[in-house]
């Protein structure tokens, strides 16, 4: 169930509604179309959930496609998602006909809607093939990449970047994120829907439901973190850190994350969580389905503190979220965490779990910087973070690739 | 008397195709070579924005060297330049070179940043749009201006100063067209020390020195 763009005005004023709507009104009728992977689970599908209704309640025809494919393939773009990010993969030519084969497969399908589309918006390395089956394409193409590829594994991207290159422009959430690229290349950061199931105000019962559900002692400090279950968001070092804090302060740990439909890795990273927690009654793993959200709310509104301690991360919407409800974020040093979580304002960043450790223990024997902080992140979330700015950059971006002049300003 | 047309903008940033600086050489050669956009965007787009708010870094040169080249001095003298305060990029881009030059000869090694943090050389595309809304009345424009968008605040303040007529705000210049009439609200918009206010802030500055007081 989608929010109407109107009730955004209470939370970011009514302004910036109009702000859309008039963006929106230039664009009426563009046809735009988006295409992922996957249609739930990962930030990707969270994003393109509220933004195709919305961009379609400004007056842009925006639909949202997902391709289609077997285990096999998602082996393989998980590796090539590992990849992008710097591990070193094998990867050999089978592996890419089979990518390129699925996305001819799916091109086959999708063809006449691509084709005739305006804006055609690939998200992330999976679909990226469709463009080379797409060969009477009439609007501009924009891939949009969603993950830190600032160090990609070489071989991998070598391949990748010849899919990538006949693109008409790319997105990162980052500048830092960027390879180079032969076309322009924007920036536009993502965001959260401050009124999802994920965000919205829960009451208390709702919170001490939750509380109970996973026996959850309301008496000791809760640290949380969110988020599927990665070697990248290192699941492990937190639990190495909520060990070196729980010597001294008698403190409650839940990691919580659901899998997602193309990370087949998840699930034996779960194990070894699940290893390490063992014996450990006041760890609390939880795998949750895809529709938690709203148990995932609740847990990040009874925690004192949100930890994401990754270790490579994209941008990282459940700092954003954490933040949102008002709690300081211990953030890994990496991504799009730096770009939310500033030090002693709205978080720590840190590098170790050691590091985890020491600002987890500060701000539990400084009480009143979780409120203060946490305050600070809400209005930093609420001013730059919320999807009415994302929204805004999307239709912009629309605009420039339109125009693909080098000006500086654009009268529309 | 001409209505005051309220324009909207919004900002969409792109990579400008230098390589990244990783030390403050490169940082220098950089600088020397970029557009005027590139400067322009790091010095004056910074406050449009999702970036943490803080004052003490109102340009990313100075936010870069303090935070990551860990260099105090040269984010000092960097962060308080005012882009403003010059007539063109040019003379903006003179002074910083001038600033890093002077630091490069007084270390005795070039600072450098780890791999991850390197400056990266932005700029902005800036589209534009017409609001549909029209202020007749200088009563109106404190009210008015309490309504509008960050991205109005800022095209008809800051971007305005760098359209002709170069150095006016577009509140100011209407005003002007009054005659003398409205000189004493012009004075106190020249007054407002702009440059270290979010937009935020500035929005309600503006407005506190646009408000025209009821006579009694």
């Amino acid at each position: 169930m989608i929010t109407p763009l109107a009730q955004y005005e209470a939370i970011v004023g009514a302004s910036t509604v109009a702000q859309l709507r008039r963006l929106g009104k230039k664009l009426s009728g563009l046809k735009v179309v988006h295409v992922n992977s996957t249609r739930e689970g990962g930030g990707v599908a969270e994003i393109l959930e509220w933004m195709v209704p919305h961009m379609r309640d400004v007056g842009v025809n925006a639909s949202w496609e997902v391709i289609h494919g077997d285990p096999m393939f998602f082996d393989i773009t998980k590796s090539i998602h590992n990849g992008l990010q710097g591990k070193s993969v094998d990867f050999s030519p089978k592996d890419w006909r089979i990518y390129q084969d699925v996305n001819e497969m799916n091109a086959v399908r999708l063809r006449p809607l691509l084709e005739d589309a305006d804006i055609v918006v690939i998200h992330d390395p999976q679909p990226a093939g469709l463009l080379n089956f797409c060969p009477n394409r009439k609007g501009r193409w924009i891939w949009r990449g969603h993950i830190d590829i600032s160090s990609p594994f070489r071989p991998l991207w070598k391949v990748l970047r010849t899919f990538l290159e006949k693109y008409d422009a790319s997105v990162f959430s980052m500048a830092e994120f960027a390879q180079p690229l032969p076309h322009p290349q924007f920036v536009v950061p993502p965001s959260i829907d401050p009124l999802s199931e994920k965000n919205r105000d829960l009451d208390p019962a709702a919170l001490s439901g939750v509380r109970s559900q996973f026996g959850l002692d309301p008496d000791r400090p809760l640290i949380v973190q969110i988020s599927r279950f990665d070697r990248f968001k290192d699941p492990i070092g937190v639990i190495k850190a909520y060990r070196l804090v729980r010597k001294v302060i008698p403190v409650q740990l839940v990691l919580a994350g659901g899998g997602a439909a193309d990370d087949p890795e998840g699930k034996a990273v779960l194990e070894d969580v699940l290893e390490a927690a063992a014996g450990d009654l006041d760890i609390h793993v939880l795998l949750l389905p895809m529709d938690a959200h709203k148990t995932i709310n609740a847990l990040q509104r009874l925690a004192d503190i949100i930890l994401q301690k990754s270790t490579r991360e994209g941008f990282g919407l459940t700092v954003t979220e954490g933040m949102w409800k008002g709690k300081p974020v211990i953030g890994g040093d990496v991504g799009g965490i730096r770009l939310q979580v500033v030090n002693y304002q709205t978080g720590f960043l840190v590098n170790t779990p050691e590091g985890a450790a020491h600002r987890i223990r500060f701000l539990l024997h400084h009480r009143e910087r979780i409120s203060e902080m946490g305050e600070v992140a809400k209005e930093f979330v609420r001013g730059n973070f919320l999807l009415t700015r994302h929204l805004r950059e999307c239709l912009t971006l629309f605009f420039a690739t339109r125009n693909m002049k080098k000006e500086r300003t654009l009268h529309v | 008397m001409k209505t005051f047309e309220v324009k909207d903008c919004a900002l969409l940033m792109r990579m400008s195709g230098l390589p990244p600086a990783m030390n403050l050489r490169e940082l220098r050669d950089r600088v020397a070579a970029c557009g005027e956009n590139v400067l322009y965007h790091h010095f004056c787009e910074t406050t449009l924005r999702p970036t943490f708010d803080d004052p003490d870094y109102r340009n990313d040169f100075a936010a870069w060297a303090r935070l990551h080249m860990r260099d105090r001095v040269l984010a000092e003298r960097l962060g308080i330049i005012n882009p403003y305060a010059f007539d063109t990029i040019e003379q903006l881009r003179a002074v910083v070179l001038d600033i890093i030059d002077d630091r490069l000869g007084e270390v005795t090694m070039v600072p450098w940043v780890r791999s991850g943090n390197e400056f990266q050389f932005m700029e902005a595309i800036t589209v534009i749009f017409d609001t549909g809304e029209r202020i007749r009345n200088p009563r109106e424009l404190a009210p008015a201006i309490l309504k509008m968008t960050d991205g109005s605040i800022y095209y008809h303040f800051m971007e305005a100063l760098r359209r002709p007529p170069l150095g006016k705000d577009d509140f100011s210049f209407w005003l002007s067209g009054f005659g003398d009439e409205y000189g004493q609200l012009i004075r106190r918009v020249e007054a407002i020390d702009f440059y270290f206010y979010g937009l935020v802030d500035l929005r309600r500055e503006l407005a506190l020195a646009l408000t025209i007081e009821e006579e009694a």
